[in-house]
């Protein structure tokens, strides 16, 4: 059996590497560019995140030091002034200063790489049937003490932007909130975080 | 004159055993009364020298249940002499002003706190992070934190926020630590048979590996009202103990196949006893009850 090959069919055999070398190039540097933008938009954050701990910090160093074997009263004062001081230091906080569009857009990506769709209504349905649905949500407001605290999904911290120790990531139904883990203050939030 | 007589006889003796019936199930009608006119009934060993304590969760109402099984702790405690106490979180429900700390823990458990027990607490969704400098809990300011006694190291981890630097902290401590028991208490349970809660998936999913690969032997939650002992994974028993405070009856599963004992009719706590390589438990009801005990054995 004679075996003819077509030369249109030669040359596309032929060149298909080069292709499939030259896409898969475009694929890895539009993935690089995707995590170099990604961790400009991450280190960003956290920027304005520690501008926050770091005003806070100040505000609290000028506070009674709080014992770590403190009574009640003791914890309740500490609470209460250091809550009173950074709010009044924050009058024009508005919702975005942390949270910007770039934020928003890296958190939405990351929650959808950690989490398949189905996996997201999940979740979804989990904070919707949760009993903090009441709490209010706004800038310098208060997350109520009496109001539950939704455990953070543990495989989301991991790939979230890392925070400051004086500030929680917390959810209230799809909101994404920054609270401050002392003073209970609401630093800034994003919605519709599970997209 | 006699037929009324009869009749009020007949009365109070069903009514007598209707008590003594709903005692027996865990609903019990006055249960601290009846409580406290049973005397505690052990079954650990009771070892001279050996480390004893109390397990409980989900405890801090302020309720009257709560203040029931508090003084059944306090009956137990005079015969156990246990002195620690470890707490699987939702210490304290709603507010957490001085009034509601003292109200929801302090009078409840005043009696022992009186004797020198000494709480260690771990965090709750209920729970503010401020409770860690709150002195009777030993958190001594951190969210998670390590405490050992007689060869067994006990660490407290906040479930709520299992973040990269408590899982690097916890991975470290694990590290150095050279005590043959190792036990780790939290609130959220990682296997549980629970209809509102159940096992935390995500908990487990983070968790559970590290606790096979670094010899964590025994594992005390809550989060869930009743009490569980789940059946061994991977060698590890994860006990559910969180009916200090209110109990949501029939909440565990009928026939989970995770469960190796389980009681959801009533409040509950558990005390516990290390002799050499055997952890020795015992799960006690508002009624006094025994409603599960045995032993551990140490992992190799």
């Amino acid at each position: 059996m004679k075996f003819v090959v077509n030369p249109y069919t030669l040359v596309f055999i032929l060149a298909s590497p080069v292709f499939i070398v030259t896409a898969q190039t475009d694929s890895t540097g539009t993935q690089a560019q995707d995590v170099r933008t990604d961790k400009i938009a991450a280190t960003a954050f956290e920027n304005r995140v520690k501008e926050y701990t770091d005003r806070r910090e100040a505000i609290e160093a000028g506070l009674p030091a709080l014992p770590k074997q403190a009574t009640a009263k003791q914890i309740d004062a500490h609470k209460k002034a250091l809550l009173r001081k950074v709010r009044a230091s924050r009058k024009r906080a508005r919702r975005g200063q942390i949270f910007t569009p770039e934020a928003e857009a890296l958190i939405r990506k990351i929650v959808i790489d950690q989490y398949p769709a189905r996996d997201r209504m999940e979740l979804k349905k989990e904070l919707a049937e949760a009993e903090n649905k009441s709490v209010a949500v706004k800038v310098n407001g208060v997350y109520p003490e009496a109001a539950e605290l939704l455990e953070m999904p543990p495989t989301l911290l991991v790939a979230l932007p890392q925070l400051p120790k004086q500030v929680r990531y917390r959810f209230v139904s799809t909101s994404l909130l920054i609270v401050d883990r002392e003073s209970h203050l609401i630093v800034d939030f994003m919605t519709k975080a599970l997209p | 004159m006699k037929r009324t007589h009869t009749f009020l006889f007949v009365l109070y003796f069903a009514l007598v055993s209707l008590a003594a019936q709903s005692d027996v199930i865990g609903q019990g009608l006055d249960s601290a009364a009846l409580a406290k006119a049973k005397s505690p009934s052990v079954t650990l060993p009771m070892r001279e020298g050996s480390l004893r304590l109390a397990v409980f969760g989900d405890a801090g109402r302020g309720s009257k249940e709560q203040y029931d099984l508090g003084r059944v702790m306090a009956d137990y405690r005079q015969t156990v002499l246990f002195d620690w106490v470890l707490l699987t979180g939702d210490n304290i429900y709603g507010p957490d002003s001085p009034a509601d700390m003292k109200n929801k823990f302090e009078l409840p458990y005043k009696s022992m706190l009186d004797a020198g027990v000494k709480f260690y607490g771990s965090l709750g969704n209920h729970d503010t992070s401020n409770q860690r400098f709150y002195a009777p809990f030993n958190m001594n300011g951190e969210e998670y934190y390590r405490v050992e006694r007689s060869g067994v190291s006990f660490y407290a981890l906040n479930s709520n926020y299992l973040d990269k630097k408590q899982l690097d902290w916890f991975a470290a401590e694990l590290a150095k630590d050279r005590n043959a028991w190792r036990i780790a208490f939290f609130h959220h349970p990682p296997y549980s048979s629970g209809g509102r809660h159940g096992s935390d998936d995500e908990v487990r999913k983070i968790l559970h590996p590290l606790f096979v690969k670094s010899g964590i032997d025994v594992v005390f939650t809550g989060h869930d009202h009743f009490y569980e002992r789940v059946k061994p994974q991977d060698g590890i028993t994860y006990f559910v103990a969180g009916a200090a405070g209110k109990i949501r009856k029939g909440d565990l599963k009928d026939r989970s196949p995770i469960t190796a004992a389980g009681f959801d009719s009533d409040l509950s706590f558990m005390i516990i006893e290390f002799v050499g390589d055997d952890m020795h438990f015992q799960a006690i009801s508002k009624a006094g009850n025994t409603v599960d005990s045995g032993a551990i054995k140490r992992r190799d």
